[in-house]
């Protein structure tokens, strides 16, 4: 029966594991940097975290709808090569516009692609967005072979700097990522890709357009990398082919923590924007608490590991106590 | 509201198989139909044509004598057609409103979901389980938190969302309580009172005289019977129901001996067995007694099999030899000398992909030592293949290149390596072809012969009839009747397995 009642509510309130991983995340980062919620310190903080919660927010989508996307990373690389090169350290405000756009369109363009062997041609998601992401990464080598260019100065620092009403750009992204969530889960679409990723046959069986929503899912993910590319670029301003890699499974995770099940049509969006904002904070944690650089990546994983297993831990003594 | 159906002749292969050769059924508005046989005699794959599942090979569908062709559940539902699946086409996660409206959800303006409507529709359509069903039962319940009967409601509610004109329910009662299926019934009354149709496809004889108008027998794929419920007894219905000529000649080993199995000790003794399906099963099996366990599909012979086996967990006692034991894993129940033959083959029975020397030996590699002595298990694999008349080009070969008859020879000669004392098998015959079903009951007489007790569960009537010394019949998760000797016919089976009372328990 606690099993149940476990389950019952992490279906209905699919963010609640993650908001108290954040919270908890939140107070040990608090104690360890008092000076956390400061405007300079959060906004510094917040436009780190930014790129990888927009990948997130792509990814859960994906695995929303019952697939996986590992060629996000690779996206984000085309893009900030994209702009590092075509725009470059003296190019105008238009010119960064109109690339803005194309990286866009590109970023949908690589959903698409992934989106058409996998929703079409049925080939499995995993292995499809692996290839394709070799695929992504050796286009953005193409484009930019060893790392530099970059954007104006001045666009990177209206980006890190912007803290509107003193409040810091990325709290207004991400707000406009929830409002937008919120009514894309309550339409038609939202409660199709529910089904989809919850059991296809049934949906399927049911008339619901499984293709296109599967199709669909990759598209979405590819322009929320593609943005996520943008965002990192002007954090760093320059650019480097290399960049996007190493974001992939960290978006994964975040989602993973954020609530939101890897068999698909469990979880929602708002899980996976925590749980990316939590693995930002655990990687302050690290650095604030000054462990020794060997220990560093093995602290954050076990850190992590057990973010992961704790849902099903709690799920283990619930079976045990009925 | 007043239409027909009528399918005419129907042909439907699966491969080789034939499940339907010539199926006939006709249906008008405010009529119910009871669609009758025995396991795979055709019922579901014929209510899959009708429902655009699956796409017929031969014959016809006639609505209101005009030719259709209902290609996907969507045209069906187009049709005015809708099914209760036997296996339930919810979704888990979603809540109990979602899944009854997908697809046909109430939109405000930007395509918005209207929630109050959908649930105000939901709960007009659960009222009409009222006083069944939970009180605390909320349109955004999840299904996953609903129970088995509470799900076979929704899927119910889903099909008749559709205001369709004919219903075809495919097994809905087996999992509702009697309150359920009374409201069902009133609800059906009332559906056909309003000129809707219905199919209605249960193995419960005393449902079907109480509900249906006319009945539609199928044997074998073929329509075998028709007529109006009044005309008809049960008796009647089930000879209606069983095969007259028989392909297989049986064997029968032990007919005679019956006073000699007394003699020797018991191997198996089960008091009490309770699963999820089982609801306290007790027996006993004497060494080298061939015991059949009969009954429909589903009605806990699965569990019977692995709960003895250690597979899943149980309650009640289980004892081998006078040895009370309690399996918690499939390696103690191999280590008391138990093997099991799994009902999914492919899924549990074989490693696929991998060799058959591989599979044959896979229980028994630790008897080869480290390094393993490759040339004697090698012989030892040829010796069992050739034991069973193995077909293969190489013990080399990938197990998936075998028929399906010579793939299941390879799940029971695995077990042959180890020498076990009580074999368990879930339906071994099922998709096998007729001379290695011979084969096999050949290698099963044997093995009686040997002393090895055996547990046989069949969907094949003729098999338990024809090759048991005794046949458990498990309805609804007990023993409904043992029938041995003079009881042992086909007629007493089928009925016990309907749950017809007089199911000669001799």
């Amino acid at each position: 029966m606690r099993k149940t009642s476990w389950e019952t509510l992490t279906t209905k309130y699919p963010a609640l594991f993650s908001t108290t991983l954040l919270i908890v995340a939140l107070l040990i980062n608090l104690y360890l940097q008092p000076n956390m919620f400061a405007r300079e310190t959060l906004n510094s903080n917040m436009r780190v975290f930014l790129p990888l919660v927009l990948l997130a927010v792509g990814q859960a989508f994906v695995i929303l709808g019952g697939g996986i996307d590992i060629s996000v990373g690779g996206i984000v690389s085309i893009v900030n090569t994209i702009l590092a090169v075509y725009v470059g350290l003296n190019g105008s405000i238009e010119k960064m516009w109109i690339y803005m756009i194309v990286s866009l369109f590109v970023g949908a363009l690589c959903g698409a692609i992934n989106g058409f062997f996998i929703a079409i041609l049925r080939l499995q998601p995993i292995i499809t967005t692996y290839a394709t992401s070799f695929l992504y990464v050796g286009l953005a080598l193409f484009i930019l072979p060893n790392p530099g260019g970059g954007i104006p100065q001045s666009i990177a620092e209206f980006y890190r700097t912007t803290t509107p009403l003193g409040i810091p750009l990325a709290f207004y992204i991400i707000a406009i990522l929830l409002v937008i969530w919120r009514y894309i889960r309550s339409t038609q679409f939202g409660s199709y890709l529910y089904a989809v990723g919850g059991k296809a046959e049934a949906a399927y069986e049911t008339a619901v357009p499984v293709t296109w929503i599967h199709f669909s899912t990759y598209v979405i993910s590819g322009l929320m990398s593609a943005m996520a590319g943008i965002a990192i670029t002007m954090l760093s301003g320059s650019g480097n082919a290399e960049i996007g890699s190493p974001m992939t499974l960290s978006a994964i995770t975040a989602v993973v923590i954020g609530g939101t099940a890897l068999s698909g049509g469990v979880g929602g969006v708002t899980g996976p924007i925590m749980g990316a904002l939590t693995l930002g904070i655990i990687q302050n944690i690290i650095s604030f608490s000054h462990i020794n650089t060997w220990w560093e990546t093995f602290v954050k994983a076990t850190i992590i590991v057990i973010a992961l297993a704790a849902p099903g831990l709690i799920n283990l003594f619930g079976r045990r106590k009925s | 509201m007043s239409a027909a159906l009528s399918a005419q002749h129907v042909v439907k292969r699966y491969g080789g198989v034939v499940a339907l050769s010539d199926a006939n059924l006709d249906i008008h508005s405010g009529e119910i139909l009871a669609l009758i046989g025995a396991n795979g005699s055709g019922k579901s794959t014929i209510s899959k044509v009708i429902n655009g599942v699956v796409d017929l090979d031969g014959g016809q569908l006639l609505l209101d004598g005009k030719l259709v062709r209902i290609t996907s559940p969507q045209v069906a539902k187009h049709l005015g057609i809708s099914t209760v699946f036997q296996e339930l086409s919810l979704i888990p996660q979603m809540s109990i409103a979602d899944n009854i409206w997908l697809t046909r959800e109430p939109l405000k303006s930007f395509k918005v979901i209207n929630r109050k409507l959908l649930n105000q529709k939901t709960e007009e359509l659960l009222s009409l389980f009222d006083g069944t069903l939970r009180t605390k039962f909320k349109p955004d319940l999840p299904v996953s938190a609903l129970s088995p009967d509470e799900k076979q409601i929704i899927e119910i509610l889903k099909a008749i969302s559709i205001d369709p004109w004919l219903i075809i329910l495919d097994e809905a009662t087996a999992s509702l309580d009697n309150r359920q299926v009374e409201r069902l019934f009133e609800l059906v009354r009332q559906w056909k009172a309003k000129g809707k149709a219905v199919i209605f496809i249960s193995h419960r004889m005393e449902e079907i005289f109480r509900i249906a108008d006319r009945f539609s027998v199928l044997r074998n794929g073929k329509t075998v019977g028709e007529g109006d419920i009044k005309d008809i007894t049960e008796k009647e219905l089930i000879q209606l129901m069983i095969e007259r000529e028989n392909v297989v000649q049986f064997t029968k080993v032990s007919a005679e001996s019956e006073s000699q199995s007394r003699t020797k000790s018991v191997y198996l003794e089960v008091e009490n067995l309770q699963t999820e399906t089982l609801h306290g099963v007790s027996f006993r099996v004497h060494e080298g007694e061939l015991v059949g366990v009969g009954g429909l599909r589903g009605q806990g012979q699965r569990d019977l099999l692995l709960s003895i086996f250690g597979d899943i967990p149980f309650h009640g006692n289980i004892k081998i030899k006078g040895q009370s034991i309690h399996f918690h894993h499939p390696k103690d129940a191999i280590k008391h000398g138990i093997a099991l033959v799994p009902g999914e083959r492919a899924r549990e029975g074989l490693l696929y992909i991998r060799t058959v020397l591989e599979n044959l030996l896979l229980p028994s590699w630790n008897k080869y030592g480290f390094p393993l002595k490759i040339r004697k298990a090698k012989e030892d694999a040829a010796r069992v293949g050739d034991r069973l008349n193995l077909v293969m080009a190489s013990l080399m070969d990938p197990v998936s290149s075998l028929s399906g008859g010579n793939a299941q020879k390879v799940v029971i000669g695995k077990w042959l390596l180890r020498n076990p004392q009580c074999y368990l098998l879930d339906d071994p015959t099922k998709g096998v072809d007729v001379n290695t079903k011979a084969e096999f009951y050949a290698l099963l007489t044997n093995l009686s012969k040997e002393g090895k007790t055996i547990l046989f569960y069949s969907s094949d009537d003729d098999e338990l009839v024809g090759l048991c010394d005794r046949v458990l019949v498990l309805h609804d998760g007990i023993i409904r009747a043992e029938l041995k000797g003079r009881t042992l016919t086909k007629e007493n089976l089928i009925a016990a397995s309907l749950g017809v009372s007089n199911g000669g328990e001799a």
